[in-house]
């Protein structure tokens, strides 16, 4: 049993860091303008079907995950602008029934651009072998994987951290009405912080896809869990989104081992525990959102 | 004529209307098991009324409870070959575990942290009857017949009228129950939650226990519809339990209009109704449904009769003088 052990653990801790970006994107968007974002998952898929259209006209692998990401932010944006707009200040129940909604019409066009059925989307012949990593061996896509999405998450961080948007961005979580007085436009503000949760979810997207396959409702299958993580994680923490990601990954794989048919409701009965002993999630902040 | 009368004569007229579905619905190519479909969801719709219009808790899980209803009927009768109105109380008890199961988790949380957790812990349920397929067929789902009715020695068949006219009764006694319920001192203290939930806490009043309840009885009305939704199609599917599905409980209430105690109806009516024709044009209903969404929230998120009513209300605030009084009403009232 332990041999399997080990590998599946890697897996569960890849699927974490699947979760973790995609929880990181939602949790942005929450906690700056308190809309929540339902179609979080169709910029997955979209991020997916547009790296397949390039790669299959010819561009590299490598293009794709950089140019896919960068215009399905591009959508998002126009989204963020039109619709997600004329919600904020609003009560953040409409935000999630308007991106419900979104992610409806989403799925179909791309059902009605793509097909109902999957894509195949394999990765680039470079990263289709196995690795040795002295104690195991390991596909190396996986492994590209796992850097990839820890690069992604340490550059989020050192962006929040060390730049000055990134502390006028965590400056407005806190009081966006001082952040304004400050000269500070909370408009544009606003506009970039959704453009980098959904850049998030379009790396996601483009790995994902590779991964985990690419159909219309591909994508939404890691919504669920993401919100799962943000929940255990705590609201109003970024850090909390990425150790619930961790969290539910190595729950999720590790139930796929042991009790197959339990896999997906391993992270409820996780999230029902964090919510018994600590409502607030691991890391979250009282009193935000209730 | 007041408001209250046009409101009281436009109720009986619709009643009435309704009592004749099944002779006028051919006449304009509408099923009477679609009607009932209507009756049935509009039910539905008036559970997360409860929840969402009147105590201002974003229920976006409804369907758990819907589908648990209608597993709880449908298993019932595959399993045990339970009776008709056997199966339907059967589904309620299962759809009202359901809520005594999860309640107590969503309690913790309010705002859209409670819209979370209304949708992660309906999943559950969407996982359980998804993956255990020996006993709930999975992702297939369950046929099961409608069982015959026995009543003092003559046995009858519930065909599609019959089903209707039950529906019907059915219908009106749950729409007449929420009409007492939200006009009862237990719907003025959920009102009172959905306006300021720490206020009436410092009244004293353990707004927690008020919601639950509330959850309760919001799970017993979208059993009684999963129940007889059930039986109605005859079959019971996983999606019944879906996400997707609360989250088209929620636009009926929201088209027809939150807070009122007809919006369920007039919302599940286009919708149901609109499914019905769009889908026979274009597969691609989704399209049509999602965007009826996106402009339900930026449009008219009163919905069509809280629009209706609201200018309704602004005329008659005009025409007979009462706007002095109504000045008066808001100094009264603090803020």
């Amino acid at each position: 049993m332990l041999e399997h052990l080990l590998p599946q653990l890697f897996n569960g801790l890849i699927l974490g860091a699947f979760y973790a970006v995609v929880a990181l994107g939602l949790s942005l968007i929450m906690n700056l303008t308190g809309t929540i974002n339902m179609a979080h998952g169709s910029f997955l898929t979209l991020a997916g079907y547009l790296a397949f259209a390039l790669v299959t006209r010819g561009t590299s692998f490598w293009f794709a995950l950089l140019v896919a990401p960068l215009l399905t932010v591009a959508v998002g944006i126009i989204v963020e602008r039109t619709l997600m707009r004329p919600l904020y200040g609003r009560e953040p129940f409409y935000s999630l029934l308007l991106t419900f909604g979104l992610s409806l019409v989403a799925e179909e066009v791309y059902r009605l651009i793509w097909g109902a059925n999957g894509v195949p989307f394999s990765p680039p012949p470079s990263l289709a072998g196995t690795a040795q990593l002295g104690f195991m061996t390991f596909p190396s896509y996986r492994l590209f994987i796992a850097l990839a999405l820890i690069v992604v998450i340490v550059a989020l961080t050192l962006f929040l951290t060390h730049t000055r948007f990134g502390l006028r961005l965590r400056a407005a979580v806190l009081d966006s009405e001082m952040i304004a007085a400050l000269g500070t436009n909370t408009q544009i503000l606003y506009m970039i912080n959704f453009g980098i949760g959904i850049l998030l979810a379009g790396i996601a997207g483009v790995l994902a896809a590779g991964l985990l396959g690419l159909s219309p409702t591909s994508g939404n299958a890691l919504l669920m869990p993401a919100f799962v993580c943000v929940i255990i994680g705590g609201m109003g923490s970024l850090f909390g989104s990425i150790a619930g990601g961790v969290l539910v990954g190595v729950a999720i794989s590790l139930t796929t081992l042991y009790i197959p048919a339990a896999s997906e409701v391993a992270m409820y009965i996780l999230m029902a525990i964090v919510l018994l002993v600590r409502p607030r999630g691991l890391f979250g902040e009282e009193g935000i959102f209730g | 004529m007041s408001l209250q009368r046009l409101g009281l004569v436009a109720s009986l007229a619709v009643a009435v209307l309704l009592l004749f579905a099944p002779q006028i619905g051919p006449l304009i190519h509408l099923d009477t098991s679609i009607v009932s479909e209507v009756l049935l969801f509009a039910i539905a719709a008036m559970s997360v009324n409860l929840l969402l219009g009147y105590t201002g808790l974003p229920a976006f899980g409804n369907a758990a409870f819907f589908g648990l209803g209608s597993y709880g009927a449908g298993l019932s009768i595959h399993y045990f070959n339970a009776g008709f109105f056997l199966a339907i109380v059967i589904g309620i008890a299962a759809a009202l575990l359901g809520a005594l199961l999860i309640g107590p988790f969503l309690l913790r949380r309010r705002g859209i942290y409670f819209g979370l957790l209304t949708i992660a812990f309906g999943q559950v349920f969407y996982f359980i009857a998804y993956r255990m397929t020996n006993i709930t067929g999975g992702e297939d789902g369950m046929n099961f017949p409608r069982p015959l009715v026995h009543l003092g020695g003559t046995t009858i068949k519930i065909d599609d009228v019959i089903f209707y006219y039950l529906s019907y009764v059915v219908f009106f006694i749950a729409l007449i129950a929420f009409w007492y319920l939200v006009r009862s001192p237990f719907g003025h203290t959920l009102i009172a939650i959905k306006q300021n939930e720490v206020r009436v806490r410092y009244l004293g009043l353990n707004s927690d226990r008020f919601i639950f309840v509330a959850l309760i009885v919001a799970a017993l009305y979208a059993g009684l519809a999963g129940a007889l939704y059930g039986l109605l199609i005859m079959f019971t599917f996983p999606l019944a339990l879906d996400w997707h599905q609360s989250g088209d409980f929620v636009l009926m209430l929201i088209l027809g209009g939150q807070g009122s105690v007809w919006g369920p109806l007039v919302g599940a009516l286009i919708y149901v109704v609109g499914k019905d024709i769009i889908s026979t044009i274009t597969p691609a209903w989704q399209i049509f449904l999602g965007g009826l969404f996106i402009a339900c929230v930026l449009g008219f998120p009163k919905g069509l009769l809280g629009t209706t009513i609201s200018a309704l209300l602004a005329r008659e605030r005009e025409s007979d003088d009462s706007a002095e009084a109504a000045a008066a009403l808001e100094i009264s009232v603090p803020r």
